[in-house]
């Protein structure tokens, strides 16, 4: 089965970079294509899924991981630019976000020292901030944690960048539910990796709540998901 | 002593095709338009004539000529030959007349920006190409002076809250990349 793909350029590309992740779904690599610093993600066939649904489930994740990049980037979101699709492999060839620290490592950090504190009340802000900009596109990110936000520094304003990443799990809705869920999602993940940081989750919050045109709503679903969980209960 | 004509034209290499390059070449004061553009028509010309004002950047025509030459490699491509293709990839709409309007050179341009797809061997093509044309060459870097910047913006309708995000360039790159599925 290998073989019949082996014989795409893109496939054969890929050998030559550096494997970051391997996960689940896909697998990044990072590398220099056509003179830029490039990230790959490689959405691999899964052989234990029938091939026809297969074929379809990720070529539709692949659509919407782009589409919702651009989506983001015309409502003024930071996101990394999108050079190149194979649909046929299932390859996105991503901008690499030089310099970038994740934001997971920067509120690790920041917890450490008792003078980088300050800052991440302004940090829990600007999230709210701009998620309440992207739930307002109607964008679900999906995969909402504190890994999947870069700050990339910017030597003009002092102020860094908040870029956001990964949207291979997103999609497109208005439902104030599924904002909800996806700010439970970013809840759960966010106090799991950072311990003892309720109020600044609340700050971050109550920022979303001030930006976002539709927030009311969307806030009274996540209080509603916060008592029965991420999954809708079937029953009655 | 006029400068060496390498200097003059761009190659890249297309990473994902090993052994083959893109290369631009860019002419002012061009006299023959109308001519060339009917020997690209009729297949004389192996290349893509180019309107230089809708270009930001000669990395948007790599980003184009990598996508063209890859769907011809697995027989998808959208219109009938690589460089047509390579024209319509630069186009944010699905509409392949609309493209060659937009992106391809009218017979009264006195400007235009050629694009070879060529091996190493086919190098020499270039020079053969270049002698057809009734123009001057002017170095490749200088096509963002050509560019018509408000026309490009609204062409790819790039909203005021783009240009905080990125460059001009990104923000017609990502059109590039994902009109295909919008």
């Amino acid at each position: 089965m290998a073989a019949e793909k082996d014989n795409s350029a893109v496939l054969t590309f890929l050998r030559g970079l550096t494997l970051l992740k391997q996960g689940a779904e896909a697998r990044v690599y990072r590398g220099e294509f056509l003179g830029k610093p490039v990230i790959v993600k490689e959405r691999f066939r899964k052989e234990y899924r029938h091939p026809t649904l297969d074929e379809k489930l990720t070529h539709r994740r692949t659509v919407q991981e782009v589409r919702s990049v651009l989506r983001c980037r015309k409502a003024g979101i930071s996101t990394p630019v999108v050079y190149f699709v194979d649909y046929t492999s299932h390859c996105v060839f991503l901008e690499d976000i030089v310099g970038s620290v994740t934001v997971r490592d920067h509120v690790n950090s920041a917890q450490r020292s008792e003078t980088g504190r300050g800052g991440l009340e302004a940090l829990a802000g600007k999230i709210g901030q701009i998620l309440a900009r992207m739930h307002d596109e109607d964008v679900i990110h999906g995969d909402l944690t504190t890994s999947n936000m870069l700050l990339r520094g910017r030597p003009e304003s002092g102020e860094p960048d908040l870029v956001l990443i990964d949207f291979g799990l997103s999609y497109a809705s208005a439902l104030p539910e599924d904002k909800g869920v996806d700010l439970y999602v970013l809840e759960k993940a966010f106090l799991s990796t950072h311990p003892n940081t309720e109020a600044l989750f609340d700050a971050l919050l109550k920022s979303y709540t001030a930006a976002s045109k539709k927030s009311s709503a969307v806030i009274g679903k996540l209080n509603e998901v916060r008592l029965r969980g991420r999954k809708r209960s079937m029953v009655g | 002593m006029l400068p060496a004509v390498s200097e003059m034209h761009q190659s890249q290499q297309l990473d994902l095709f090993p052994g083959y390059s893109v290369t631009q070449c860019l002419f002012k004061d061009v006299r023959n338009a109308a001519e060339l553009r009917k020997s690209a028509v009729g297949g004389e010309i192996q290349g893509a004539l180019i309107n230089p004002s809708m270009i930001v950047d000669p990395f948007q025509i790599v980003v184009a000529a990598n996508k063209a030459f890859h769907l011809q490699k697995v027989g998808k491509m959208k219109t009938r030959s690589l460089y047509s293709e390579v024209i319509f990839n630069l186009s944010p709409t699905n509409n392949i007349s609309e493209s060659f309007k937009k992106f391809g050179i009218a017979d009264n341009d006195n400007t235009v920006l050629i694009v070879l797809i060529h091996s190493k061997e086919d190098e020499y093509y270039i020079d053969d190409i270049r002698s057809k044309i009734d123009g001057e060459q002017i170095p490749v870097e200088l096509i963002s002076t050509l560019s018509d910047v408000p026309k490009i913006k609204k062409l790819y309708k790039v909203t005021a809250q783009e240009d905080c995000v990125g460059t001009l360039l990104e923000a017609v790159l990502c059109r590039m990349a994902v009109k295909d599925v919008l």
